[in-house]
């Protein structure tokens, strides 16, 4: 599929590594000629250098062509402007980043009255994945199916859970709640867990089930959280915004501390009241202790730079705070594990996720069961899709056992009528079912493909 | 560094070898000749050599640009010692070294040979020479590149280390899809030469191998007096004119088969290449009609040695060595310049001497007004500083290495002209020189010594200097 990704910032950088190595034709497009060259060095895709939004630029990199456009420049008006001309132009589908609250609340207007397809704004994305895991803080990350009603959390395995050294086939025995584990990350590998895998120490597994299951299987296994009544904010960019106000209305407590005094007026002035804002260095130690620290639930670390983000989450957990949360822009998740943070969101993740998404599912435009969520898990490698079984399918009413599916692939759970199964070799898949499928390293576009 | 990307591409290339000696095993096969036991040892070791390399993938598989570098330079060097092997073993050549310029003198597209008595040789073997400057010419790295289902992320640094010219651009995003692009022209143009040699009167064999030589502008004849050989006017003009077409840069015809033909006869370096040819042309054929000719022959010879000369084909139509010294003088200029960027020709490239010559331009009126600013433009459109940076030093470089090769042969002994001609046929792939080594001789008096010289020379030529220099770099083999 021929693509053009026109800025090559952060996001722009990790769509077109995730894009590539789908295998779509990709021509990126760049004000900076340095920029430019080092991804077409680092990959297979063709480089234009110019304004993405002037028109022989576009007609070079073929918009007359395409059949996606992705303006992620750092300017929202740009990228408006640059859907715009490469819809004139021929290209079938636009997707542009806005980012800026002001424009937030117009994507109605842009999408139906602009034709652009899609909006995507990572700023909110990444505050949105923070405020439910913020509802159920047990969960280091949290991803939602079927429009919340199945859930797939990731847990670490401290040394004081009961599961470690557990077959996944006993687990039942010892826990009575009805979840199924997903995936489970050790040191750098991830496996798709069969019924003989054994569970070890500071393994992060993924568990899928209900949230009142997943509840039950946190207390048992001891790592359930208590809920969270004060959270506190460092940095008050737009993430910070948008968490603020998806929170406002929850009954929470919030604290937001920001550096910049301007910047304090003016969430002051664009946030209710129940939000607290302080002028400060969040960073500092004698300040989150002068403003209680302690007496604080969740901490969120959302400032722009990361190391501080970093440091100020580490001697938060130090200081026992029970949730903390940490924003990273330059994601990489080994790394990130061994320091021991447990609950990292980066805005390119969360926004490549959902354009990632939209592209698998408009290449798949032909195939039929129409793809309807998309999580990359564990930095990428495990993918938990959701498929709805399509009225044709060839595969339906035959029991698992008696399918051949592909390895390293789990169904994990099928939605029938709201009633949730986890399937065994006897259960079957209904047309209009909802299909939950785990794989790594492979890529699915159509529910067809699980197939060998 | 990755040693272990290294081996494994370097294996991959082999065993694309070992695949393409079949073409020659055949022939000999259906010729009946001698030579079959030749090509099947050659390719058992290199399919030996290979598969052992690539017996394991390498774990990781991050190529970057000192490994695309190395793998080129390897890789030509390697395909060069296995290629010269049928020619040892059958002992049509028993002398490894010669054989070793032979086949470097084929891959790099240069022509130049080391027999005095060509047409005495089996087909099977001078097919083979003249395949290896089919394979050449476009570069076996993007023939593998081209013929891999998936290539790695980063392989735009073998691209760059292997295609000529100044800057390397991709013709679609995907670069197998690039790299089968630029074969599929090669292979349909090939075709055309070849039908219409063919449908002149030259027999099947020499349509074939003559078109290879051509097309990737190597100029190895089968027979003793190169295309003079042959006779005809028809042959010469066929030759002559596809020289000139394989010497134009591949993008441009991407272009016309896209339909974008405006487009494409818009580029300047086409203009300059033309421009030039025709300049050539016209001062050669009069010079020659005052002194040797009468002036329908003067054009005639004069278009083709011009093409032959400018696309560094190096094929002769006659013994340019007797001409006059103009036309000698202009002939070994355009010895330096080549042909364009992007082509299967070699020499330092048009597009660099438009650089080069605006470059000094510029640098003229900056002396004169030290305060004006000005970019260069090629096709209207700036070129790089970095650019324009890197071709002076290329052109500077490209000067060295002729002029401290020529010290090191004129230890044999040569006149100097011949000595000269003879280094800079070599670096920019041409074949002949002149004086000793004219279009009428060989090299074959050279010491063993000059001929490996003269061997790097060629590889270093081809690959644009860097991947071969880097090979004497200390840097390169640091652990640091």
């Amino acid at each position: 599929m021929h693509i053009i990704i026109v800025g090559q910032g952060k996001l722009g950088m990790t769509l077109t590594k995730m894009l590539s190595t789908e295998g779509h034709d990709i021509v990126v497009v760049d004000k900076l000629d340095e920029v430019v060259d080092s991804t077409v060095n680092a990959y297979d895709v063709m480089g234009i250098c110019g304004n993405g939004a002037d028109c022989s630029v576009l007609q070079e990199a073929g918009a007359a062509k395409a059949k996606l456009i992705i303006a992620v420049t750092a300017s929202d008006e740009l990228n408006i402007l640059c859907c715009l001309i490469a819809k004139r132009m021929g290209t079938e589908h636009t997707i542009a980043r806005v980012r800026n609250p002001d424009y937030a609340k117009q994507t109605h207007f842009l999408r139906s009255e602009l034709g652009i397809n899609m909006i995507v704004n990572p700023e909110y994305e990444t505050a949105n994945e923070m405020s439910r895991i913020i509802r159920f803080p047990s969960a280091a990350n949290l991803d939602s199916f079927a429009r919340g009603k199945i859930e797939i959390a990731r847990v670490r395995m401290h040394s004081d859970n009961p599961l470690c050294d557990v077959a996944i086939k006993d687990i039942r025995k010892k826990i009575r709640a009805v979840v199924i584990i997903c995936a489970v990350q050790r040191n750098d590998e991830v496996f798709i867990p069969s019924g003989d895998f054994v569970l070890r120490r500071d393994d992060i597994i993924s568990i899928t089930g209900v949230r009142a299951e997943l509840s039950v299987f946190m207390k048992q296994t001891g790592v359930y959280k208590q809920k969270i009544k004060n959270v506190m904010i460092i940095g008050g960019g737009r993430i910070a915004y948008y968490l603020s106000t998806l929170l406002a209305d929850t009954g929470r407590n919030i604290k937001l501390i920001e550096i910049n005094e301007k910047r304090c007026r003016e969430m002051s002035e664009l946030l209710t009241d129940d939000v607290t804002i302080i002028h400060g260095d969040g960073t500092d130690q004698d300040i989150l202790e002068e403003q209680g620290l302690d007496r604080q639930d969740a901490l969120v670390a959302l400032t722009g730079i990361d190391e501080e983000n970093i440091i100020v989450s580490m001697y938060a957990e130090s200081k026992g705070v029970n949730k903390v949360m940490t924003k990273v822009n330059r994601h990489s998740s080994s790394l990130l594990n061994e320091i021991g943070l447990e609950t990292i969101v980066s805005p390119q993740i969360v926004a490549s996720n959902l354009v990632t998404r939209y592209v698998r599912a408009l290449h798949n435009s032909d195939g039929n069961s129409s793809m309807q969520t998309l999580y990359k898990l564990v930095g990428g490698r495990v993918e938990a899709v959701e498929f709805i079984v399509p009225d044709d399918a060839q595969y339906t009413d035959i029991q698992f056992k008696d399918l051949q599916l592909l390895p390293n692939l789990l169904i994990a759970c099928i939605i029938r009528n709201g009633k949730i199964i986890f399937p065994c070799g006897s259960d079957v898949m209904k047309k209009k079912d909802s299909v939950i499928i785990i794989t790594a390293g492979r890529i699915i576009e159509d529910l067809h493909d699980i197939f060998m | 560094m990755n040693h272990r990307i290294v081996t494994y591409n370097v294996g991959r290339i082999l065993l694309v070898e070992a695949a393409l000696l079949v073409l020659p095993a055949i022939g000999s096969i259906i010729y009946g000749e001698d030579t079959l036991f030749a090509f099947a040892l050659t390719i058992a070791a290199l399919a030996a050599i290979g598969l052992i390399s690539t017996h394991s993938k390498p774990e990781k598989t991050s190529l970057y640009a000192k490994e695309g570098y190395l793998i080129v330079a390897i890789s030509w060097i390697m395909m060069s010692l296995f290629g010269a092997l049928p020619f040892v073993i059958s002992g049509y050549i028993p002398n490894l070294i010669d054989a070793f310029f032979e086949t470097v003198s084929g891959f790099t597209t240069t022509g130049s040979t080391i027999l005095s008595e060509i047409e005495s040789l089996p087909k099977s073997l001078l097919f083979w020479r003249s395949f290896t400057h089919w394979i050449g010419g476009m570069g076996i790295l993007v023939f593998m590149i081209a013929i891999m289902p998936k290539t790695e992320r980063t392989a735009m640094h073998i691209m760059r280390a292997e295609v000529p010219g100044p800057t390397v651009g991709k013709l679609v995003s995907k670069l197998g899809a690039s790299a089968r692009i630029l074969y599929g022209i090669y292979c349909v143009l090939t075709a055309i030469e070849i039908i219409l040699l063919f449908a002149g009167g030259m027999p099947m064999f020499d349509s074939i191998v003559n078109s290879f030589a051509t097309a990737g502008t190597g100029g190895f004849a089968v027979l003793n007096n190169s295309i003079e050989g042959y006779n005809s006017l028809y042959a010469e003009i066929v030759i002559g004119i596809f020289m000139l077409i394989f010497g134009v840069n591949f993008n441009l015809y991407y272009l016309i088969s896209k339909g974008s033909i405006k487009q494409a006869l818009k580029s300047e370096e086409l203009h300059w290449y033309l421009g030039l040819v025709t300049a050539s042309v016209v001062v050669i054929a009069l010079n020659l009609a005052t002194t040797t000719y009468h002036i329908g022959d003067s054009f005639r010879h004069a278009f083709f040695q011009v093409s032959s000369i400018v696309t560094t084909t190096g094929f002769s139509s006659i013994d340019f060595n007797k001409w006059p010294v103009l036309s000698k003088g202009i002939l070994v200029l355009l010895m330096f310049m080549g042909a364009c960027a992007g082509s299967t020709g070699g020499g330092l490239k048009v597009s660099r001497v438009i650089i080069l010559f605006k470059g000094f331009a510029r640098d003229l009126k900056k002396a004169l007004n030290p305060r004006s600013v000005e970019t260069i433009k090629v096709d209207k459109k700036t070129v790089d500083e970095n650019i324009v940076k890197g071709v002076f030093v290329f052109g500077a470089s490209y000067i060295i290495v002729i002029l401290a090769s020529c010290l090191i042969v004129s230890i044999d002994g040569f006149s100097l002209e011949s000595t000269f001609t003879a280094v800079l046929s070599c670096v920019s792939n041409i074949g002949p020189g002149l004086g000793h080594f004219g279009p009428a001789s060989n090299f074959a008096d050279f010491s063993a010594f000059s001929k490996l010289i003269l061997s790097i020379d060629m590889l270093a030529g081809r690959l644009e200097l860097i991947p071969i220099l880097i090979l004497f770099a200390p840097a390169t083999w640091s652990r640091k």
